[in-house]
């Protein structure tokens, strides 16, 4: 099933007939061609300088956070519990900054889902994590055996339940151990994940390879158009997860005129006080992988300012999640800081706008880039 | 024949369905407003004679509507939708046709082609989005609709009545996951259903949670009953090859096209047909057309009168008709980012995203499918 130099050589001239023809109709919708020469460069930038470097990140956040709860296992203290906790909060913020990256080792084997199972339809995964520690299943304490269960009771979900959730008073003493351990494990199993990742995209004839070099027989990308556009895909599809699976779980907005009482506890990592600072780390990684990138540069002669209008979007929605700080039910509760999320929401859709119709219009994946997506 | 669909309870979901209702107020409103902006004037224009073809589309401003189109491809009339639609469907019978919305999509439009009755605008019950596709009944009664049981992961069949407002009267499974286009048989009472075997949850936007262990499959389901009549599944080596599109040969024969989620120097089969009663046969492509499609046929349309089936692909920027009888392939046409594809006088009508529909061109994205309202068949 390997394709031919031939028919490749077909297909490129089959595209070389079909473009030109289409751009000299001077429409608004009218697709530009893609600058061929520009965007192997600009996926190499983006493994280089945002997608390795984050899942670097990662695994050091989470051999950090793995050392930290069995020092604590081992000596448990009031001090150690906060050591284990601030590893805790350094690993969602390093997660945060390369979630964004939803495709290829993430989706395999689960890897996604078994860091972070999230949301939790019906509480499901909650009450598996207490069963788990109601019962003190001791296979749930080996990183191995935890990893085999179910996604829900071995990713960042399930471990914020243990440092924070009903019960976690218990860690610092005896009685903690059974938990502290089953921490301990889940540790040990996102750093096991971690590890994977980062090694599956330091492969140098692995994904990288197929990110740095689209063409005829490239197994994701046959074409720079192709390529371009599974780069835009992550951070439209990026701002969107912020809007729809973030944000609007816990606050909705205005809805028939009236402004959401917002809810608290659907809110991702609301034990930890984690929400928005993981909120803000997604912006401050979407904006970084557009400009360590050099995704500019894909843009004709003259269109720039789209490329300012995004970074400028980027800076005041990093400044707005940045300015709601404490516990997201206090927040709900002010009224200026729901003003705040109204703001975020507002300005997440138009930044969707920009990134899918400006810049992708603009770069030559016509009129809204992903408007083929899977249909 | 209502009885034999009862609806069975959905368990609430708060976190998921809070996200689908708020959708829902939104196109309650948008939809209210949709309707306010249709003068009568404005529904008989969408019946002039010369119209032959429907098909979504999206404005230069980014907004959404349905046009009505010449054999020519001209414009004829157009209606403001409130979000992307995908799938249309018409009725000969009833003279209605049908904007679904884009899955994970909350409303179907219902337009009276013939301007006598009142658009319709049709939400999803809780617990159930539309995937973007379905059919009228052969009476052109009943609609059937395409959706997802996101909560059980199942595709189901939603059963709504013409006679009555279109109330959702039962529904039934499409025995399968990720449902996506179908069609009623030559039978006039059996449902051939393209379940593309990807799962997706509207908590999750349009995230394919599942191409490690996607479940393409191809079934019949009799519309009496809601009973399955047969399944047919993938062999493994294609377990990542979501068949999507369906339409039915002028011998009853349907006709499958695909879209394939797996490596993309692959080169794996992209059409193939099925009677009842028979495995599926794929076509044999030639490699050059296999790669020219980009692994990914869009939609797909048989001219009956003509023995022709049509493929088109956005993603290769082609157009491509098949002998209908042989697989062999009569025509290869470089049409950028070609969309929909649908039975014309000789040949097909072929529509794309930068305004092209057959030679004419609107300052409109054609979507993905077009429907014919009139005309030869």
């Amino acid at each position: 099933m390997r394709p031919s130099l031939a028919l490749a050589l077909a297909l490129l001239s089959l595209a070389a007939v079909a473009a030109p023809a289409a751009a000299q109709e001077g429409n608004a919708l009218s697709p530009r061609i893609v600058d061929e020469a520009a965007v192997p460069g600009v996926m190499a930038k983006a493994v280089d300088a945002f997608i390795i470097p984050g899942y670097r990140g990662l695994a050091e956040a989470t051999t950090v956070l793995a050392e930290a709860t069995a020092a604590f296992c081992e000596a448990p203290s009031a001090a150690n519990l906060e050591a284990a906790r601030s590893a805790f909060s350094g690993t969602v913020e390093s997660w945060s900054a390369i979630e964004i990256i939803r495709l290829g080792p993430a989706l395999e084997q689960n890897r996604f889902e078994r860091f972070l199972f999230y949301p939790d339809r019906k509480g499901t995964g909650l009450k598996q994590v207490q069963a788990i520690l109601a019962r003190r299943e001791e296979s749930a304490t080996s990183a191995g055996r935890l990893k085999a269960k179910s996604v829900a009771v071995q990713g960042l979900g399930a471990l914020e339940y243990v440092l924070y959730g009903t019960g976690a008073e218990t860690l610092s003493g005896k009685d903690g151990d059974f938990r502290c351990r089953y921490g301990r494990a889940i540790s040990e199993n996102l750093k096991a994940i971690a590890g994977e990742l980062l090694s599956e995209w330091e492969k140098p004839d692995g994904i990288q390879a197929a990110w740095k070099k689209p063409g005829p027989g490239n197994p994701l990308f046959r074409d720079s158009k192709e390529a371009a556009t599974e780069l835009l895909g992550v951070l439209v599809h990026g701002v969107e997860m912020v809007k729809d699976q973030r944000l609007r779980p816990f606050y909705a907005g205005a809805i028939d005129g009236r402004r959401d009482k917002g809810h608290p506890r659907l809110a991702i990592y609301w034990r930890s006080v984690d929400t928005m600072p993981s909120i803000s780390a997604n912006f401050r990684a979407l904006q970084k992988l557009f400009n360590a990138a050099g995704m500019e540069s894909l843009l004709p002669a003259g269109s720039g300012s789209i490329a300012g209008s995004i970074n400028f979007l980027f800076k005041v929605l990093i400044g707005a999640a940045e300015r709601i700080d404490g516990p997201i039910d206090a927040a709900l509760a002010d009224e200026g800081q729901r003003k705040t999320l109204d703001f975020i929401a507002l300005n997440t859709a138009d930044l969707t706008d920009r990134l899918n119709r400006d810049f992708g219009g603009a770069i030559g994946l016509g009129a809204g880039f992903s408007f083929s997506d899977g249909d | 024949m209502g009885g034999a669909f009862l609806p069975t309870p959905i368990m609430g979901n708060r976190m998921s369905t809070r996200t689908l209702i708020d959708r829902r107020s939104f196109v309650r409103m948008a939809g209210a407003a949709w309707v306010a902006t249709l003068q009568p004037r404005g529904a008989s224009a969408l019946a002039r004679t010369d119209a032959v073809f429907a098909s979504a589309f999206m404005a230069p401003d980014g907004s959404y509507g349905v046009a009505t189109v010449t054999e020519e491809g001209e414009i004829v009339a157009r209606t403001q939708l409130p979000a992307r639609a995908h799938g249309m469907a018409f009725s000969p019978q009833s003279r209605r046709t049908v904007a679904f919305a884009r899955r994970p999509g909350t409303y179907a439009m219902i337009l009276s082609t013939d301007g006598a009755a009142e658009p319709v605008v049709i939400t999803a019950v809780e617990g159930r989005h539309f995937f973007g596709h379905g059919c009228f009944s052969a009476d052109g009664r009943l609609l059937y609709a395409t959706e997802n049981d996101f909560a059980g992961n199942r595709g189901m069949i939603g059963v709504y009545d013409g006679s009555r407002g279109f109330a959702r009267i039962g529904e039934f499974p499409t025995y399968g996951i990720g449902p996506h286009d179908m069609t009623l048989a030559a039978d006039g009472r059996t449902l051939a259903i393209a379940n593309g075997g990807i799962e997706t949850h509207p908590d999750f936007g349009r995230t394919k949670l599942n191409l490690d262990h996607m479940e393409p499959s191809l079934t019949l389901v009799d519309t009496a009953t809601g009973t399955l009549i047969e399944k047919h599944t993938l062999p493994s080596e294609l377990r990542r090859l979501s068949t999507r599109h369906v339409d039915i040969g002028a011998d009853g024969r349907i006709w499958f096209a695909c879209q394939y989620e797996g490596a993309r120097n692959d080169l794996p089969p992209l059409v193939g047909h099925f009677a009842r009663g028979e495995a599926l046969s794929f076509v044999a492509l030639p490699e050059r057309t296999t790669a020219a499609l980009a692994n990914y046929v869009g939609a797909i349309a048989v001219n009956r009168r003509e023995g022709l089936v049509g493929l088109t692909s956005p993603k290769g920027n082609v157009a491509v008709t098949l002998d209908a009888a042989t697989g062999e392939v009569l025509k290869e046409e470089a049409v950028a980012e070609a969309a929909g594809v649908a039975a014309a006088e000789h040949g097909f009508a072929v529509s794309a995203y930068d305004g092209r529909f057959k030679e004419r061109r609107s300052a409109v994205a054609w979507d993905q499918h077009i429907i014919r309202i009139a005309g030869a068949e």
